[in-house]
């Protein structure tokens, strides 16, 4: 399934900057295995070392919350998009 | 009402004189009084917010000037207080509106008492334990506040109405540990990003002070400055679907007294926070002739500076130091108890 990945500002550092990554993937965890194919160390930021998705870190697939879904499980069609929002703490960080 | 200095506002017809008057009865609280919180108070005070409570543990430096609109080269040579900067420059902005600084850490012991008498909390901390501690308090005593966090050109803000919308813990189950959050580093931060995510908390604000919260957003605003993008994502049935230990289960773990560290590394500063252990008042005259001796001592108007072998201590009269020079914690706490004493 083809689907649009929106990259937060914070973890832009990895995609080389782009804020969309167009990519193929049937679920949202095949998302994020792609993405950290194409970018390597960008799903460190997203999931615990048992492969979870940290809990200050969202991922809403066309703005439905996907812990409310199937989790990395939920399912993906055409033309979705998969937007990763994670808590930020801000500006103290220098 | 001085009608000529709210005429602008006065013709904005959302607002008119009724909506005035609501806001020159307001109490507001804002915590954290760095980029974020200069900004909300700024506007607060201009809109003509009656009464306006400012919460900081920190003092101006040198490196905040480029985004906290409210001060001056001065305030950062003199290391004031942010709160006593941001109280003395509402004074010179608006003398209708009334200003409480309070120059102290935000904390399990004090955060019911500071929201206990106003309308609306604002956030403008910089950091989770802050957040989730404001969030237990204000879903306990059903207040609502406006959470907002910026970095690099990015930002965040979301509004809480306790009992109606989902909380920060709905939200974001878990606080962030310290370092892992994505924004714990380098990434740096520019002034309009910061107005983007004050503005927003302050309509925000605006609109819940007088009565009109149908006009809320009621969703997660994510506003990227630099690709000029804003996003909402709904929050809709989040709060029913959220199994949240604060909205649903009124367990409010963040303010059990002791569960939070006495010291705190603060990102990306080479600097430790020590909170205060209790209710002191400490005399830093006295304490200043005690470390004279020792090191080099300056006595400010709100703080003492204390440099000794490359540190250098920074301590308020309620007993809050901020440790310059580590961002080691137990060094940090050591260093407290041999000068000034735990």
């Amino acid at each position: 399934m083809s689907v649009t990945v929106r990259i937060p500002q914070p973890l832009r550092r990895f995609t080389e900057n782009r804020d969309v990554i167009e990519l193929s993937a049937g679920t949202v965890g095949e998302a994020l295995e792609q993405l950290e194919r194409q970018y390597p160390g960008i799903t460190e930021r997203l999931r615990e070392s048992d492969g979870q998705l940290r809990r200050f870190v969202n991922i809403y697939v066309d703005g439905e919350d996907i812990r409310f879904l199937n989790g990395l499980a939920t399912e993906l069609r055409d033309g979705m998009e998969v937007s990763i929002i994670p808590a930020i703490a801000g500006g103290s960080a220098l | 009402m001085n009608r000529e200095k709210y005429s602008r506002q006065l013709l904005f017809r959302e607002i008119g004189e009724a909506g005035q008057e609501r806001l020159r009865q307001s109490r507001v609280l804002v915590i954290g009084c760095g980029a974020l919180g200069a900004a909300q108070v700024e506007m607060l005070a201009r809109a003509g917010v009656g009464f306006l409570r400012l919460v900081d543990r920190d003092f101006v430096e040198e490196s905040n000037l480029q985004r906290q609109i409210m001060f001056e080269e001065r305030d950062a040579l003199e290391r004031l207080p942010k709160a006593i900067a941001c109280a003395r420059r509402v004074a010179r902005i608006n003398s209708d509106v009334r200003a409480e600084a309070v120059v102290a850490d935000v904390n399990e012991k004090n955060i019911e008492r500071l929201i206990a008498d106003v309308d609306l909390v604002l956030d403008g901390t910089d950091n989770f334990e802050t957040r989730y501690l404001i969030n237990d308090a204000c879903v306990k005593h059903e207040k609502p506040w406006i959470y907002g966090a910026a970095v690099g050109a990015y930002g965040l803000t979301m509004t809480i109405r306790p009992g109606i919308t989902p909380c920060l813990r709905c939200v974001f189950e878990k606080i962030p540990p310290p370092g892992s959050s994505p924004t714990c580093d380098t990434a740096g931060i520019i002034l309009p990003i910061v107005l983007f995510i004050a503005s927003i908390q302050v309509t925000e604000a605006i609109k819940l002070l007088i009565g009109r919260t149908e006009k809320l957003h009621s969703g997660l605003i994510q506003v990227d400055a630099w690709e000029m993008s804003v996003h909402r994502v709904s929050l809709q049935q989040v709060r029913e679907r959220a199994d949240c230990p604060a909205c649903h289960h009124r367990r409010f773990e963040f303010l059990e007294v002791g569960r939070r560290q006495s010291a705190l590394t603060l990102c990306g500063r080479n600097a430790v926070h020590i909170s205060s252990a209790g209710d002191v008042s400490l005399d830093l005259r006295e304490i200043a002739e005690r470390l004279k001796p020792l090191g080099e001592v300056t006595l400010k108007e709100f703080l003492l500076v204390f440099r000794v072998n490359g540190y250098e201590l920074n301590l308020f009269p309620d007993g809050h130091c901020i440790i310059k020079g580590t961002e080691d914690m137990t060094l940090a706490r050591s260093l407290y108890a041999r000068y000034i004493g735990m």
